[in-house]
């Protein structure tokens, strides 16, 4: 079977918003709604920190970090068992859907979802350019509407809007079913979490904190399991970069990647480019 | 499951609408996705995938992204933008903005038709009537071309064609500016001279011979080399490299300390292992605690500093100059310096890329003359600068300083990379100058990892001498800060018409704009080409509308932070009336008489330049979108220096002074930020203009996707200063100073440092409740860096009075006035 699951590396997100609007564009999301909201955890507005600027001089307790939240994608989504008229489904693949044609407007779902991820269509959608944008069809007043994990894409063998389109490398798509997938070894590698592990919804989406991953490994906007090439991490702890680089600190004579003028570059890994 | 009746649509065949869209059969045209029959969708969801026609292009701003792009056009509409890996795919790239173009393609601020100020005419040009309450009529293109050549030919015959500035801003990296810098050399027309960002590259350059606005880095690929970047005064994820960001998140995860200096705990602040609160105004006291720091620890790299500087270069006591080997050895060559070979004694003329048993520090007697080494002038020099003893002015901890640097010092190669914020302080030229020696003496040039600009400089074409022809008789040039003096009282000399494009230099571009606005109220021509109904365009007598970049083919080059160079594809035909600037220019040209010149298509003119260079081939550029300049050195500063000496130069025997302050080495010297400047408590805050990742310059201003996130001006300030002004957060407050003042809305935010404020950059008149930022900035500038000191200012804020109308921002209208259609005449 496919799981499909998404792993975003907190360390590398940079809030930059192109998840958040590449994802309206791709979705022909309404002015107003947000399916895909970058939050940021810190201070209580967009990126403010908590904590208090430094007056020694010192470093200080200011912290700041972004958390993409869209809808997680549970195992056990609380927002299907309480959709009264079966609109709000599970795919076999994992992905959780709705059938805009089904869906009633009741919003049980939006109350029973914890993470905020569904938007209701109150009024007459509006889109800019009027004619919409991307790749799917708009929804109509009325509806509840939700991240898809671009299953429409999916089906046709790419990767989600957000994670393509991702300067940073922070997300990663892929098999959570396949223990050779990068999305299997990020999150048996790194230390991830899940939002609100909690309330026992098992979302798969994973939030990767504390040490960096080398992010997404390719760069072609198909799904990995549609590239030729295995990715570059995915055939041995030996290309996962060590740990051990972390560990110089300010009295160490440098560290494991150090090269001289006079020599042959360090070796970019290659990122796997696709099939073509 | 679903019951599987939607249905996914036919898929277009290659090619298929090609002939519709203008674009011709390029090998740049593709579907995404190869035909199948029709299949149920598994999805429950219409899709659309496959459907698309795909155009690569190239997006254009002056951001150093220059990214490659796919435009996705289903039945005539742009639908979507993807970022499209270039030949070399590590180079992937596109940000939030790049992805929004589906909305400025289409937003009502296009011009649409070339346009006349009303009451404006050649003979009785009615300067008054410029600005916000102009009202503009529709003119034909023919009119539009003729009444401005007619009026630049009359004040040629009358007064000089110098009479007459071609201004050119940074709006559209093409090659368009070369035609337009043509054009002017032929008429003999004033041309504008950069006046902005110019101060850190100007101070480094005076050390190693090279850099212009920011020095020269190594390319984006080479960074995850480095084991140490200071990030110094750059919030680097979220503006100029976010499109890049992968290329530092690498050389973290790689291991590499992170160390951020800025007054503002910013994004990139919260990623670092390290951050240095600075104050503004005091990075060079910083420079020089680090300097003192790698003295102290005994950790400069000798054999760089012996082979590749002047640290051991001797300077006679009594005059102060660098002794010359001239002075001593018959057959030295010019600008050659002397050092003391160790051990014998002897005096030797420094050859460049030459080490030696050189000594570097101590007082020796060469033919009598007392002389100490530079190094060691340099050492006595920031004896003063103890980390303990600049703690305090800097607002930095000692112990932090020590190990920022020696991190730097100890751990490999890394390097440094300032923005250009640093030079939007009035003497921010001394910076450049100090952390180009400090790298000196860390031996960080010119290796795998070394880091010198928060952006690296990619591929230009090479054009040759097409912008200024030999045979032409170019005009003087006039830099920005000078425009004003220039337009109304004729210093240097009288400016009476000017032709501005890919510029928004009375909205967001230059300071002082109520002074601005008043020279601009002096010409009797002021002839503006743009995409958008700017701030700019108001104020103009012509005005000429140019299509989106998508809508003009062009070769991206320049300025861009990869070494490639892109192809921008048309991806759809002009709309409305909007022209390439290149057809105004020919146009011109040809009234002026010089149409021969000028190529009669624009990818005529683009085939030319493209010859001129010889690492680019236009058809393979022309097919592939982007081609790969393998010339471009992805490590810089691997050969001799381009100074006097052929050496990075630890000490300037020649060095110009401001203000009774001589930079033979770095010394400070402040302005506003200046402890005791006079107006410190009738202004106390600081006020900058940080670039935000929501807006380049003043574009994409318009996006309302973006608008959803940012929607409106507004003060960064710590709670602790507002609250000592009973300010509320998310309240309407008044700053202002004596040149004038803007009302936005106050937001709390602890990661200013108090006493400082910000308002992020990019927002046009029509965004601000009353006012604008630049209304609060002045146009004085620093002898040396002749750079507009943007951040050096200093204001005051208290709570807008009651009456102020903030309805634009009222619940009816979230995203403020760029929901709304400035109004553009002519329809």
């Amino acid at each position: 079977m496919t799981k499909h699951g998404l792993v975003i590396d907190q360390e590398r997100c940079i809030g930059c918003q192109a998840c958040a609007v590449s994802c309206k564009q791709e979705n022909n999301v309404p002015m107003g709604q947000f399916w895909n909201r970058v939050l940021t955890e810190g201070g209580e507005k967009m990126d403010t920190p908590s904590g208090g600027y430094p007056e020694d001089g010192g470093s200080g307790s200011l912290d700041m970090q972004y958390q993409p939240t869209a809808c997680q994608h549970c195992e056990n989504a609380p927002c299907v068992k309480v959709c009264p008229v079966n609109a709000t489904y599970t795919r076999d693949d994992g992905i959780v859907e709705i059938d805009y044609d089904k869906c009633i407007g009741c919003r049980y779902c939006m109350a029973a979802c914890p993470y905020n991820a569904r938007v209701f269509n109150w009024d007459e959608p509006e889109h800019m350019p009027e004619e919409g944008t991307g790749d799917v069809e708009a929804r109509p007043q009325g509806v509840v509407e939700k991240c898809t994990f671009c299953s429409h894409r999916v089906d046709e063998g790419l990767d989600p809007a957000c994670v393509v389109n991702c300067p940073a490398d922070a997300r990663i798509f892929g098999d959570l079913d396949d223990e050779s997938s990068t999305v299997s070894k990020y999150i048996d590698k790194y230390e991830t979490d899940q939002l609100l592990e909690d309330r026992g919804t098992d979302p798969n989406t994973y939030y990767i904190s504390g040490e960096m991953s080398p992010g997404r490994p390719q760069t072609s906007d198909k799904m990995e399991s549609e590239l030729d090439d295995v990715s570059p991490w995915s055939d041995g702890d030996d290309d996962v970069p060590s740990k051990e680089a972390d560990s110089a600190g300010g009295e160490s004579s440098g560290s494991s990647h150090s090269v001289e003028g006079g020599e042959i570059p360090y070796a970019t890994p290659a990122k796997s480019g696709g099939d073509d | 499951m679903t019951d599987g009746k939607a249905y996914r649509r036919d898929v277009l065949k290659a090619g298929g609408a090609a002939a519709a869209l203008g674009v011709g059969g390029g090998g740049f045209l593709q579907t995404l996705v190869e035909s199948e029959e029709d299949q149920p969708s598994t999805s429950g969801i219409e899709s659309f995938v496959g459907q698309n026609d795909v155009i690569q292009t190239v997006c254009s701003p002056n951001c150093r992204g220059k990214c490659p792009i796919d435009v996705h056009v289903r039945d005539g509409q742009v639908k979507k933008i993807e970022p499209h890996p270039p030949e070399d795919e590590q180079y992937k790239r596109a940000c939030v903005l790049g992805l929004s173009h589906t909305q400025r393609v289409y937003d009502p601020t296009r011009l649409k038709y070339p346009m006349k100020r009303a009451d404006w005419s050649p003979d009785e040009p009615n300067p008054q009537g410029r600005g916000p309450d102009a009202e503009f009529e529709r003119v034909s293109w023919d009119e539009a071309l003729d009444l401005v050549a007619d009026k630049m030919q009359s004040l040629k015959a009358d007064h000089g064609a110098e009479s007459v500035l071609f201004h050119e801003g940074s709006g559209n990296y093409g090659q368009t500016g070369k035609s337009f810098k043509r054009l002017a050399s032929l008429f003999g027309a004033t041309q504008s001279a950069w006046g902005i960002d110019t101060n850190v590259g100007r101070g480094f350059n005076r050390v190693t011979g090279v850099g212009a606005f920011l020095p020269p880095t190594n390319e984006a690929e080479d960074w995850e080399n480095a084991n140490t970047i200071i990030v110094w005064g750059s919030d680097i994820f979220s503006s100029q490299f976010q499109m890049d960001a992968s290329k530092i998140l690498d050389a973290i995860e790689n291991g590499a300390k992170l160390v951020v200096v800025d007054p503002v705990y910013t994004t990139t602040a919260s990623k670092a292992d390290l951050w240095l609160p600075v104050e503004p105004g005091k990075d060079v006291h910083l420079a020089l605690a680090m300097m003192h720091t790698v003295f102290e620890d005994e950790t400069y790299d000798e054999d760089f500093l012996r082979k590749r500087t002047t640290a051991p270069a001797l300077i006679r006591k009594d005059t102060g100059e660098l002794l010359e080997a001239s002075d001593i050895f018959e057959d030295a060559g010019e600008n050659q310096v002397v050092a003391v070979e160790r051990g014998s004694g002897s005096p030797v003329a420094l050859e460049p890329e030459t080490g030696g048993a050189y000594a570097l520090f101590g007082e020796f007697t060469v033919d009598g003359v007392a002389c100490e080494t530079a190094l060691t002038r340099l050492r006595d020099h920031v004896a003063d600068y103890a980390p303990e003893d600049v703690a305090e002015t800097t607002g930095v901890d000692a112990e932090n300083i020590r190990t920022a640097i020696r991190w730097l010092a100890t751990r490999g190669p890394g390097g440094i990379a300032p923005s250009y914020a640093l030079g939007r302080y009035k003497h921010g030229h001394i910076f450049g100058q100090a952390y180009a020696m400090l790298m000196g003496m860390t031996g960080d040039y010119g290796r795998h990892g070394n880091i010198h600009a928060h952006h690296s400089g990619g591929a230009t074409l090479a054009a040759g001498d097409w912008a200024s022809p030999s045979d032409a008789d170019p005009g003087p040039s006039l830099t920005f800060p000078e425009y004003p003096d220039a337009m109304i009282d004729g210093d240097p000399h009288k400016i009476r018409a000017v032709y501005s494009i890919e510029s928004n230099m009375m909205g967001n571009q230059f300071p002082d704009r109520q002074r601005f606005r008043e020279a601009i109220r002096s010409l009797e021509m002021y002839v503006v080409a743009d995409m958008h109904h700017t701030d700019t365009v108001q104020h103009a007598d012509i005005i000429l509308p140019v299509p989106h970049w998508f809508e003009q083919e062009d070769i991206s080059s320049g300025w861009g932070s990869h070494p490639h160079l892109g192809y921008r594809h048309k991806v759809q035909e002009p709309m409305w009336e909007a022209k390439d600037d290149y057809y105004a220019i020919r146009g011109l040209a040809e009234r002026f008489g010089y149409g021969d010149r000028f190529p009669e298509t624009k990818r005529d003119m683009l085939r030319k330049l493209a010859g001129r260079d010889d690492d680019i081939d236009f058809d393979t550029l022309f097919e592939q979108g982007t081609q790969k300049k393998e010339s471009v050195p992805i490590v810089k500063y691997t050969d001799e220096f381009p100074t006097e000496t052929g050496r990075i130069e630890m000490y300037d025997d020649e060095a110009p002074s401001e203000e009774g302050v001589t930079f033979d080495v770095p010394r400070p010297l402040e302005d506003r930020t200046a402890d005791d400047y006079e107006k410190a408590d009738e202004y106390p805050l600081m006020f900058m203009q940080k670039h935000s990742r929501f807006r380049i310059h003043s574009q994409y201003e318009m996006l309302n996707w973006v608008r959803e996130i940012n929607p409106e001006p507004q003060l960064d300030i710590h709670p602790k200063d507002a609250k000592a002004r009973g300010i509320d957060d998310g309240e309407y407050v008044r700053v202002y100073n004596d040149r004038g003042e803007m009302v936005v809305k106050a937001k709390y935010n602890d990661a200013f440092q108090p006493g400082l404020v910000n308002t992020d950059q990019g927002w046009w008149s029509r965004d601000f409740v009353e006012g604008h930022l630049q209304d609060l900035t002045h146009n004085e500038v620093s002898e040396v860096g002749q750079t507009m000191a943007f951040y050096d200012v200093r204001v005051a804020v208290e709570s807008a009075p009651d009456d102020v109308d903030t309805d634009k921002y009222g619940s009816d209208n979230p995203r403020g006035s760029g929901a709304k259609a400035t109004p553009t005449g002519g329809d």
